[in-house]
């Protein structure tokens, strides 16, 4: 029953949690949709304050599927750690060291918040399956 | 990165410093477009009902505009935000509705100032300034 890697990659899709939040979005987008529709019926019959939501419930409904898209996209290929994480050696939660043999009571303040921020970020990763906690 | 070295990342510390800022001119745009967005959804509010009692339809109409258009600002700069700090769904999902229920914006950004925000410019200012390694003898 295995399929091909390439099938593999693609199953997470169909895990009951990420159906979950397809059905979820595919729904947002049908009631935007629908308000959007409704609003054009309310601009035709001579509300002129309902053209700006008959354009607007649409661009919220793109940027929904915009939205989704993106998880999945960061799903397959989760996302670089920006600069400064990976400098400070995100996913590991590791601590930067600045060179060999630095001693370890040198941390200022904002080092020991950041360090309890990755190793925090760590924690939920792991507890929740991978970047976006949707597995 | 087990190395140990700060080489191999493929990050200059100028393109980091550059990184460092837009993060910073991200964050307070989320935050200003973050506290006026929720202001204006107050004044809204406020309308809205008084609309129950004087029958001024226009009044409310117009902060509505005004208040959509605002929102979908907000829309880009926090998903922008929340893009570059690297949040997860949920969170994500909740600073974008926030804009859209009374208060919360102020709540929310609270809670994502305190649990992301701090923190990563915390990283981001150890990061751009590290510590510079002892010379060898």
């Amino acid at each position: 029953m295995s399929g091909s890697p390439e099938a593999s990659r693609w199953r997470f899709l169909i895990t009951p949690k990420w159906l979950a939040w397809h059905a979820l979005v595919i729904l947002i987008v049908v009631g935007m949709g629908w308000l959007g529709y409704w609003q054009l019926r309310r601009a035709e019959a001579g509300n002129a304050l309902s053209w700006a939501y008959t354009f607007e419930w649409p661009l919220f409904a793109i940027f929904t599927v915009v939205f989704w898209v993106k998880t999945v996209r960061d799903e397959i290929h989760p996302p670089a750690p920006t600069s400064w994480q990976e400098e400070a050696g995100l996913p590991a939660g590791a601590r930067q060291r600045g060179g060999a043999g630095e001693p370890d009571g040198e941390e200022d303040g904002d080092l020991i918040a950041y360090n309890a921020y990755l190793a925090r970020l760590a924690k939920e990763v792991r507890g929740h399956g991978r970047w976006h906690g949707l597995r | 990165m087990a190395g140990g070295t700060v080489s191999g990342s493929g990050h200059t510390p100028d393109e980091r410093a550059k990184e460092v800022r837009r993060v910073r001119l991200n964050v307070v745009l989320y935050r200003v477009m973050a506290y006026v967005t929720g202001v204006v959804l107050i004044v809204l509010c406020v309308l809205a009902i008084m609309q129950a009692f004087v029958n001024d339809e226009a009044a409310v109409s117009v902060v509505g505009q005004i208040h959509g258009g605002l929102y979908i600002v907000y829309l880009l700069v926090a998903f922008s935000l929340c893009r570059r700090l690297r949040l997860p769904t949920w969170p994500t999902v909740a600073v974008l509705l926030a804009g859209t229920i009374p208060v919360m914006t102020f709540i929310v950004e609270r809670w994502i100032s305190h649990r992301y925000i701090d923190p990563a410019l915390a990283g981001a200012t150890a990061a751009a300034n590290p510590p510079v390694p002892e010379p060898r003898s």
